[in-house]
């Protein structure tokens, strides 16, 4: 692995190095410095191949932990790398199965319909009907893609997290540790990589999806045929549908964009609210619009998940927001681990006031992104940590709001939370104890006292 | 469990239906919104969810008067959460049978060629 080491530490340097005349060789001004930095690392990350290409993902979502320059860098980072002749991917399918993809399927592409740094996406037919864990039997002949981890992928991942661990041990004793734990950072990282390598764990995620959303018929998640699937092999029903990189063609086809928008979104607070389960690798190549208008999430890789306390903190957080009260705000997200320093307390109040009053669109729609984005560097600034849940929330939520506006630009995706956080205080309010002793009182007043 | 809540809340609102005046001014402020919904501070709040109480009375009493009129009420409670979480869990047991089972099949052939 010392040479690997030494290859990563090359491919840096030099990107690095090759970054100088941009920064005027470190005399041009410091954001442009930084910014020339973060396009050197990019570069590096998108060369070292996926290790550092989920890293970089990570990165893209913690705007609290890094400077807003390599954020932007990060999203910015592509994941889509030249495809794998088919043979390659032939192989794996047929070390996991023991047999020919023509055996297993009744047809199979060999051309790829999609290529990721960790997985290949090919497409067939099924040889005989299938009956998924949720949802109608898929019947012969139905479409379904194969999603293949590639060869070596999860050695090479695996070596460089090992690599990218040790160097974030020596940096933890150093300046830069002050501001992130960069032990933490990657441990979060290995675990996330752990769980894509795993695809078995994205088609049970898929699986419950769907069981959530059972009584919603416009929201839909691709059924998984177990039969055909391994770690490394994924088959599940082929979406028919646009990305929503493609909304244009989707229009035309008399998609109702609007109504998409505002359900989806509402979809969304209700795992985050009522399952504490969330998709939390929304972009616009994950989500597609299907020709009989219904939502389709694709790509189960990273989950995030809430406990019941957890979900019951982030609602009064969101409650908070709706009221506008940044007490309220501080308090409940203590309880979700962000601890403001005492003599910090103050000026945090006072930053997170100004958000919340500034967070109007001129069209009147509550900006999240600039609210959500804007609180975590707040805290950052006053160096407090922030708990990883808490930033994917956000980030996800600042997502939510970025693909449904590309849906409907006039949409205010604080208000699709707002049934989800009245109802959740309402069950709070139901505890038997409290409604015994209260609910004498006129109900307006109950009610009155309970929230608050 | 939140819909007990509500129905819960329903039925002691209509049971005092005719009790509180200032009950049914929150409904109707709860109801008509007001610029900002339920987003113009507690107030508002307790508005809001004093109208979404009311929507729940108002499918209470239709419930009530189709069952006394001997009628079937499919209500959304009558589904059991419990039960469909245990149809999922079986179902999901099945899944991760059929993937073992391919395995098994996969082992023969390795075996067996
Ligand atoms: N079930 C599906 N139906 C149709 N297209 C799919 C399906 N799954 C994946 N794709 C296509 O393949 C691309 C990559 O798949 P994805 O699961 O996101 O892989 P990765 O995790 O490697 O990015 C998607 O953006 C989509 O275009």
């Amino acid at each position: 692995m010392a040479s690997r080491s030494v290859v990563i530490t090359g491919v840096i340097v030099g990107q690095l190095v090759g970054q100088l005349p941009a920064a005027r060789f470190g005399l041009a001004p410091a954001h442009v410095r930084r910014a020339a930095w973060a396009r050197g690392l990019r570069r590096s990350f998108e060369r070292l191949g996926p290790a550092f290409i989920k890293l970089g993902q990570l990165i893209s979502v913690r705007p609290d932990e890094f400077s807003a320059e390599l954020v932007a860098e990060m999203q910015r980072m592509q994941d889509a790398v030249p495809p794998l002749p088919a043979e390659a991917i032939r192989a794996v399918i047929r070390s996991e199965f023991a047999a020919e993809p023509e055996d297993l399927f009744e047809t199979f592409d060999n051309k790829p319909l999609a290529a990721a740094s960790i997985a290949q996406v090919h497409r067939a037919t099924l040889a005989s009907p299938y009956r998924p864990v949720w949802g109608e039997v898929l019947p012969a002949g139905a479409e379904v893609v194969v999603k293949v981890v590639r060869p070596g992928a999860a050695e090479s991942i695996l070596g460089d997290v090992a690599i990218v661990r040790r160097l974030a041990e020596r940096m933890a004793g150093t300046r830069l540790a002050r501001r992130f734990d960069p032990v933490g950072l990657v441990d979060e990282f290995s675990s996330t990589v752990d769980r894509e390598l795993d695809l078995r764990q994205e088609g049970r995620f898929a699986d419950r999806f769907a069981f959530d959303f059972r009584d919603d018929a416009r929201v839909q998640a691709p059924r998984i045929v177990w039969t055909r699937s391994t770690g490394k092999v994924l088959t599940m029903e082929f979406i028919t549908g646009w990305r929503l990189s493609d909304l244009e063609i989707a229009r035309e086809a008399g998609v109702d964009c609007k109504g998409l928008a505002i359900h989806g979104a509402t979809a969304f607070m209700r795992q985050v609210f009522v399952y504490g389960r969330y998709h939390a690798d929304l972009h616009p190549a994950n989500i597609f619009v299907t020709p009989d208008n219904t939502i389709a999430y694709l790509d189960f890789g990273i989950v995030g998940y809430l406990t019941p306390e957890e979900r019951m903190n982030i609602t009064q957080v969101m409650a908070a927001l709706i009221y506008r009260d940044p007490d309220r705000a501080l308090r409940y997200s203590e309880k979700l681990g962000v601890h403001v320093p005492p003599e910090h307390v103050e000026p945090v109040r006072r930053g997170l006031g100004a958000l919340l009053d500034g967070d109007v669109r001129p069209d009147g729609t509550r900006d999240f992104a600039h609210f959500g984005l804007g609180f975590l560097k707040l805290l950052g600034e006053h160096g407090v940590a922030i708990p990883s849940g808490y930033g994917l929330l956000i980030k996800s939520l600042a997502t939510v709001e970025g693909v449904a506006r590309a849906l409907y630009p006039e949409i205010d995706i604080v208000e699709t939370a707002q049934p989800f956080t009245t109802r959740i205080l309402a069950r709070a309010m139901g505890d038997p104890v409290r409604l015994r002793e209260r609910m004498p009182a006129a109900v307006r007043a109950a009610l009155r006292e309970l929230v608050v | 469990m939140t819909d007990d809540v509500m129905r819960f809340f329903a039925t002691w609102l209509f049971t005092h239906e005719a009790a509180d005046e200032e009950i049914k001014a929150a409904i109707r402020r709860g109801m008509s919104g007001g610029p900002e919904g339920m987003s113009g501070g507690p107030d508002a709040f307790v508005d809001g969810l004093a109208a979404m109480v009311e929507e729940e009375k108002e499918k209470l009493k239709a419930d009530l008067a189709a069952r006394a009129r001997g009628e079937e009420v499919a209500s959304e409670e009558s589904a059991d959460p419990a039960l469909d979480e245990i149809r999922f869990e079986v179902a999901e047991l099945r899944g991760r049978l059929d993937t073992m089972e391919s395995l098994l099949e996969t082992i023969l052939r390795k075996v067996g060629g």
